[in-house]
């Protein structure tokens, strides 16, 4: 019953979306990224299969910071991995402006971010960010890793190693190097996950501030809802089982936005809403499952 | 703290290892001297004075460098084999599975058999070398093999998004990722090639421990098989140990 209903709803917006989508081919692209009726399936024993996404349309515009919200298993870290060419599509297309994801990362247009910082633990904190330059075989630019390990505040750290750093200076770390190569598009996989309330807080407003001085195309996977509200220009609310796009939320706080709108009773009242727009769609699921 | 405790507990465990040696060293002594094990059970006090002895002095020592000289060429070359193919099996994902399959071939061969082979192949004096080489081939590529897998998930993620050629993420990644496991390979097989060494002069090498072991078998000479025995022991444990060293030097480097 609930499935039909929303594949009703899911076809109205259907009806809507590809107006935009079709002209695309003639007019110049836009589109940091463009993800057309995405389908992934994963193989799960002989025959069957899970489906994770089913039928996402999705774009994020040049210069555009968008969040997907969603709870876990609702294929938000998968949509990420398609747009950062280590998963391909089970149906539909994914591209990075004009070209495949795959064909971005070769020319090194991709700055990725994940949970797990991943930061190599025998090369100090400077050749970490450094990476990338080796990465692409260029030359190192020390001016440009001395600049940006400014930008996240570990000008003093440069040198020691990984592991004597906290958590949210790994974290710092590792966004320094997603934005070595100055990136067409920055992929962050719930980059602040696993670091407690307080930190993760002070991150966000560092990273607003780092976006703000070139407004990197941004795609933020995340569950935390604050999170999403106080850095995304449009909050993508998805649900799981199969993985859909329920809600996108444009957020128009005024940039740069200041530590004290995480207080204020507007950013409260839009935290608020999606939170239940999120629950509404667990409430979906219990019914489905049950 | 923490290194104080682990510097601690290291004492601790040489203690014991010193404390165990000791006792198995007084077993033999009492064991010897009783002559409850048989007339060819030496007291150790015995065979080290035998071994010390200044007249057989230049006889060991021929025996241990020609030993130590093959057992040190043969781990050089199937160590650097071992790398070479593992790292070939890393970078062409096709040939691992081919190459896998003909090591844990070559390593079902027993070398005892090999060794007449190579005397015909090669050379009486390479023999040691050839069986020390194979002998330390096989843990040396196990581990870095091992080793190149060892990356983690998120750690190939960052490389792919970065766009990685396989050549990069191997010389940035893999080999970085693989060093404590390959100094471990090498752990094992530093002994492993002594041993291959020495095998090989059993089968009629100039010169050698394995040499001295056989002519004293043959001769019944009891103190001094006891001694080249123990002289073998003594080399591999070494080179164990150095290994070892390695190996902790690498791990505290690298992780």
């Amino acid at each position: 019953m609930t499935d039909t209903v929303i594949t009703d709803i899911l076809q109205t917006i259907d009806l809507i979306e590809p107006a935009v989508g079709v002209p695309e081919a003639v007019a110049p692209v836009t589109d940091a990224l463009r993800l057309t009726n995405v389908v992934k399936d994963f193989p799960l024993r002989r025959g069957e299969a899970f489906r994770a996404l089913d039928r996402i349309d999705l774009t994020i515009a040049k210069g555009e910071f968008v969040a997907l919200l969603g709870p876990s298993g609702c294929g938000k870290s998968t949509i990420l991995r398609l747009a950062a060419g280590l998963e391909q599509p089970t149906s539909g297309t994914v591209m990075l402006g004009n070209d495949e994801p795959v064909t971005v990362a070769r020319r090194q247009g991709l700055g990725v971010a994940f949970q797990d910082h991943a930061l190599l633990p025998w090369a100090t904190v400077a050749a970490n960010v450094a990476v990338p330059f080796k990465v692409a075989r260029r030359r190192v630019d020390h001016d440009r890793v001395a600049d940006l390990l400014e930008l996240v505040g570990l000008t003093e750290f440069a040198n020691a190693r990984p592991r004597q750093l906290s958590g949210g200076m790994k974290q710092r770390a590792s966004i320094a190097r997603a934005l070595a190569l100055e990136p067409e598009i920055l992929l962050l996989d719930e980059p602040f996950g696993a670091l407690d309330a307080v930190t993760r807080r002070r991150l966000n407003i560092e990273l607003q501030n780092i976006w703000a001085r070139d407004h990197v195309s941004t795609m933020l996977v995340t569950h935390a809802v604050e999170e999403a509200v106080f850095l995304a220009d449009r909050v993508v609310v998805m649900s799981a089982k199969p993985g859909r796009v329920e809600e996108i939320r444009t957020i128009d706080f005024e940039r740069p936005r200041r530590p004290e709108l995480l207080q204020s009773p507007e950013f409260h009242h839009v935290v608020d809403e999606l939170t239940a727009a999120l629950d509404e769609n667990s409430y979906v699921d219990a019914v489905e499952l049950g | 703290m923490t290194a104080a405790a682990t510097s601690n507990e290291r004492a601790v465990s040489t203690a014991y290892g010193v404390a165990g040696l000791l006792a198995f060293m007084a077993i033999w002594e009492a064991g010897g001297r009783s002559g409850l094990l048989g007339a060819s059970f030496p007291p150790i006090s015995e065979v080290i004075e035998y071994l010390i002895d200044p007249t057989r002095r230049s006889l060991f020592e021929r025996a241990v460098s020609a030993t130590f000289v093959s057992a040190v060429r043969g781990f050089l070359i199937g160590a650097g084999v071992a790398v070479l193919l593992a790292s070939i099996g890393a970078l062409l994902p096709a040939a691992r599975d081919g190459l896998d399959r003909f090591v844990a071939s070559v390593h079902a061969v027993p070398l005892i058999a090999l060794g007449p082979l190579f005397i015909v192949l090669l050379s009486r004096d390479g023999t040691p070398a050839a069986i020390a080489s194979l002998a330390a081939f096989f843990p040396v590529y196990v581990a870095s093999a091992a080793g190149f897998d060892d990356t983690s998930r998120t750690h190939r993620d960052v490389f792919s998004a970065l766009g990685a050629s396989r050549r990069i993420r191997m010389r940035l990644l893999q080999i970085p990722c693989a060093l404590p496991s390959i100094a471990d390979g090498l752990r094992l097989a530093a002994p492993a090639a002594v041993l291959g060494a020495i095998l090989g002069e059993w089968f009629g090498a100039p010169r050698g421990i394995g040499i001295l072991i056989v002519s004293s078998m043959q001769n019944f000479q009891i103190t001094q098989l006891w001694a080249s025995a123990l002289l073998a022991a003594a080399i591999s444990l070494s080179a164990f140990g150095l290994f070892g060293m390695l190996e902790r030097f690498v791990v505290g480097r690298v992780r």
